[in-house]
């Protein structure tokens, strides 16, 4: 194992085992509450954890090419996969979206395996069509059309928040492409057209915005979330209440161990502690980076960058919502949240990362 | 190199994720370091539920420290119903100990509410009650200590002291003028729950309340019971409709003692109307001043010098022609030819008519204006009027004259008495105030100390002699003469104003007045008394204000223990008065030598000598004619 990969791991482990210790410290009380066992979430996701090492220890031994193969099969699977739970009595709604599959206690969410998915599939175009991609004609739009099916129909469930982590990962990795950069001129203007659509076609999203501009102008209905996360951020000052000592888990915070952990993490360690979990991040997305960059397959290093660049941007969306940098679109906290299919998916992609690293040289 | 641009959008998309985080620190550094504070007592607000101690309102003292204002401590039970486990139990128990019905109590503490109090049967409570309650030792009950204000003199000085609402804010008088120093802060004990309402195992918070500062008032009590008393004498004797008295220390404008009728007790201020309430009559009241005013034309006069008091004359025939209106002199045929201090003794409407001519109407104004008529005050209580004057240029010929007498015009209480302490202080002009000084109630460390406020110097000290020996021959010689006390130096001047209902005088319903200082050569005191529509009297100032005057001084000469002097003046005698006659101190001489002295007087012996040991009454006092005189013989 090169030097390169230990860090990897090592920043991946410490993530993960962060954020079980503080889904354990975060959802204790509602736990007990709800199952009178205040293990109840704790117990799961460490079994969670269990099988997503596992899955990232076999995934890296996984020849990564075999996906640039399957690439189609894996892209038609992940779209059945995405009809098939908008279809009521086979997907379960759970907060206001259908986008589970229900097993038991369990859930899974299509909506996060499709993101690896297409992430293989744009990964193995960009790889294939690498001279024509300067054409916007011929090598753009296939891929946009492609992408916008995907988005639509993830946002027939109605999950925004994986919609939009999904089209800025794309997005992303056009960039890296060859693709004229006034493409991005014409996509940011398309993207802010859609936004508005998409805001006029579910008025909700008005309050959710109006809320983050002023959360106090409805203290107790959209601005209710991000007052109550900022109760717990604001206090805790440089160093924070200590582990164990947060004051909003205590029925203040709605679901404080899924979408709003961070606001725990941020009162229960401070400013400091968040300085430290930046430095993680930065030094997985920096690692990963040196993977993509080293690599001389053009697939891996679509399908690296990819990978790594879905976390991060999901990372920097949940933080900026839980901080109130921008309005509330429910996305989880990677490694942190409380959750089988994000923190299984995170994993994995770490996983195939770590496989494509073993390429370079 | 082939991946040229690749690699480098690859090191932009790092860069692209470092400015994310980079702005999420800096929204972190913001909320965590400059917001904290701030969003700390947000949330501090949010998780803690406040039980509330009152503080004390600071106490009320006059000017000896006597209390008239203090607070009664009561214990009252208060539930927070979200931390009560097992409310059947608690609401037993307490039903129990507080004799009351089961379901109410229930009620009580399973109210959707974050803190419920126990309302009336909680309130109030005694020792053993408060202690039975402590004893359960239930989570979410809480007795807490609630301060009432008290008045224990009840309707003593209660237009000044004013009274305080259900959450004891100062809402009139002293109380609301100087709320900010009495009424302190409350303080809480705090204790932290979660969103829930349930009690957290957080440690609680005790923010201890600040009692508010004492304050002592100019007030001296013993002179406002003296006052009280004459007030609701005046009331039984009299049935007037309304009463005032103003006592002021002439020499710095500090208020002695102050009050009116009809008042309230601010005890139970809700039993009164606004208007009883509100209206502070010694410095609300407006009305013409009457004969009173007349000192203010005298001083201007004598400052002036347009007139001598002893040998300039005036012929007053009973009334005077002014501009093709007659102004009568109150005595029908008038008083004939007199010297002006005759004029002044007399009270003579004309003669001082002929005064406000020899001034003229400017320098009469000016002089008005000087002693402060025409405008507030400014003593330190709420709802002064100003008083009206004419406005200079509306001022002819008749205004002045009636100006000069006392009429047509309109002023304060506060407003006479000012102007003639000033008269009588050596010409001083000071602002009238009533608190005395502030302190710390733990420490009683003096947080301000109030200092008489010196406006200006109206007249000079040798005018202002001439005016006090004027004003003691109107009391021992004059209208005044009811006010006159033996042995004591009296100055005063007597008012009798006509009633005024929409610019018609009316008939029959006047204010009688008095205003009157002592010692007359260097006054201590000077007392203001206004009786507005008295029944069944004479209706002159002299025969119903000056008497009561007269009692106001004899209980302060009693208090301040002043001891008589010998050379007062000595009044002149009706047929009606029983007379004074001076006493000398015959102790030690011989009994041959005594007749001459005790001819007017009663003598009765003791002991069997010849000289004479000690004598009751004690010499050198004026006693009344014909009375006995104790001698004791060696």
């Amino acid at each position: 194992m090169n030097k390169n990969n230990l860090v990897i791991i090592i920043t991946v482990l410490s993530l993960s085992l962060f954020g079980l210790i503080m889904v354990y410290s975060s959802s204790s009380i509602w736990s007990e509450y709800k199952f009178e066992d205040s293990l109840y979430f704790f117990k799961h996701q460490g079994l969670f954890l269990c099988i997503g090492i596992l899955g990232m220890y076999i995934l890296s031994k996984i020849d990564y090419k075999i996906y640039y193969k399957k690439a189609n099969l894996i892209i038609l699977i992940c779209f059945l996969l995405l009809g098939l739970v908008l279809i009521p009595g086979i997907g379960t709604i759970r907060n206001g979206s259908r986008s589970w599959f229900g097993i038991g206690s369990f859930g899974i969410q299509p909506s996060e395996f499709a993101k690896i998915g297409l992430i293989i599939f744009t990964a193995k175009y960009l790889a294939n069509n690498e001279k024509i991609m300067a054409n916007f004609k011929k090598g753009a739009v296939p891929i946009l059309i492609i992408i916008f099916l995907f988005f639509a129909l993830i946002m027939l469930e109605p999950d925004f928040g994986t919609g939009m982590v999904i089209v800025g990962t794309l997005v992303g990795m056009l960039f890296v492409s060859n693709i004229k950069l006034n493409f991005f001129a014409y996509a940011a203007v398309t993207g802010l057209v859609g936004i508005a659509a998409l805001i006029i076609a579910a008025p909700y999203r008005i309050a959710r915005i109006i809320s983050f501009l002023n959360p106090w102008s409805d203290p107790l209905g959209s601005g209710f979330q991000i007052i109550q996360s900022l109760y717990a951020i604001g206090p805790a000052g440089l160093f924070g209440l200590g582990f164990g000592n947060s004051i909003q888990k205590h029925f203040y915070l709605p679901e404080p161990q899924t979408d709003f952990i961070f606001a725990i993490i941020s009162e229960e360690f401070g400013f400091l502690g968040i300085i430290i979990l930046a430095t993680l991040y930065l030094t997985l997305f920096y690692k990963v980076l040196k993977i993509s960059i080293n690599s001389s397959d053009l697939f891996a290093k679509y399908l690296s960058f990819g990978l790594i660049f879905g976390i991060m941007i999901q990372t920097v969306l949940n933080i900026s919502v839980v901080i109130g940098l921008v309005p509330v679109t429910g996305v989880t906290l990677p490694f942190f949240s409380y959750g089988g299919s994000s923190l299984l998916v995170s994993l994995a992609s770490i996983g195939i990362i770590l496989n494509i690293s073993k390429e370079v040289k | 190199m082939f991946h040229y641009k690749i690699q480098k959008r690859l090191y932009y998309m790092f860069l692209i994720i470092l400015l994310c985080f980079l702005a999420i620190i800096i929204r972190l550094f913001y909320v965590q370091v400059f917001k904290t504070k701030d969003l700390n007592e947000l949330a501090h607000n949010l998780w803690s539920r406040n039980l509330p101690i009152l503080a004390d309102r600071g106490l009320i003292t006059d000017r000896n420290g006597l209390v008239l204002a203090s607070n009664i401590t009561t214990t009252s039970l208060v539930v927070i119903p979200n931390q009560i486990k097992e409310k059947d139990k608690v609401a037993k128990d307490l039903a129990d100990i507080l004799n009351t019905d089961y379901l109410n109590m229930f009620k009580h503490i399973s109210k959707k509410t974050a803190i419920e109090r126990i309302h009336p049967e909680g309130r109030g409570l005694s020792y053993e009650t408060a202690d039975a309650i402590n004893k359960l030792g239930y989570d979410g009950v809480y007795l807490v200590k609630e301060s009432k204000r008290y008045y224990p003199y009840n309707e003593l000085l209660s237009h000044v002291l004013g009274y305080v609402g259900i959450d004891n804010q100062g809402l009139s008088g002293i109380e609301l003028q100087y709320d900010k120093y009495l009424k302190g802060n409350n303080g809480a004990i705090k204790y932290y729950s979660d969103g829930k309402g349930a009690r957290l195992k957080l440690s609680e918070v005790y923010d201890a309340p600040v009692n508010g500062n004492n304050i002592s008032l100019t007030i001296d009590l013993n002179i406002q019971e003296a006052v009280e008393r004459e007030l609701d004498n005046a009331m039984t004797s009299f049935n007037p409709e309304q009463a005032l008295i103003l006592v002021m220390d002439p020499n710095n404008g500090e208020i002695i003692a102050m009050s009116s009728r009809p008042n309230f007790n601010p005890n139970n201020y809700q039993n009164y109307t606004t208007e009883v309430i509100n209206r502070n009559l010694p410095i609300w009241g407006t009305y013409e001043p009457g004969s009173t005013f007349k000192i203010i034309t005298l001083a201007a006069s004598l400052e002036e010098k347009t007139v001598n008091l002893f040998e300039d004359y005036f012929h007053d025939t009973g009334s005077v022609m002014v501009d093709g209106a007659r102004i009568k002199c109150w005595k029908a045929g008038g008083h004939g030819t007199q010297t002006y201090l005759e004029v002044v003794q007399n009270s003579c409407n004309p003669g001082f008519v002929s005064l406000g001519q020899k001034l003229g109407t400017k320098r009469l104004y000016n002089y008005l204006i000087d002693f402060g008529f025409g405008s507030k005050t400014g003593i330190d209580l709420n709802g002064e009027a100003s008083g009206i004057l004419f406005k200079l240029d509306q001022m002819g010929p008749v205004e002045t004259a009636t100006t000069a007498f006392g009429q047509g015009i309109s002023v304060t209480p506060i407003q006479q008495v000012r102007g003639v302490a000033a008269a009588i202080n050596g010409g001083n002009l000071y602002t009238p105030y009533i608190l005395r000084s502030i302190s710390e109630p733990e420490t009683n460390e003096m947080i301000l100390l109030n200092k008489p406020q010196f406006i200006k110097q109206v007249i000079t000290e040798e005018t202002s002699n001439l005016v006090k020996y004027t004003l003691e021959r109107v009391v021992a010689h004059g209208t005044g003469r009811n006010a006159y006390i033996e042995n004591y130096r009296v100055g005063g001047k007597t008012g009798t104003a006509q009633k005024v209902n929409n610019g018609i005088y009316m008939v029959g319903n006047y204010i009688l007045s008095f205003i009157g200082f002592m010692p007359a050569d260097n006054p201590d005191y000077l007392v203001y008394v206004a009786i507005d529509n008295p029944k069944g009297v004479t209706q002159y100032g002299g025969t119903v204000a000056a008497p009561i005057a007269k009692n106001i001084m004899l209980s302060i000469i009693d208090y301040k223990e002043y001891k008589p002097v010998k050379n007062e003046l000595l009044r002149t005698y009706t047929w009606l008065d029983t007379k004074y006659l001076y006493l000398e101190n015959i102790e030690g001489k011989d009994i041959k030598e005594i007749k001459e002295f005790l001819k007017n007087f009663k003598i009765e012996y003791s002991g069997s000598g010849t000289k004479i040991i000690s004598q009751s009454p004690k010499g050198g006092s004026y006693i009344k004619e014909g009375s006995t005189v104790k001698l004791m013989l060696n």
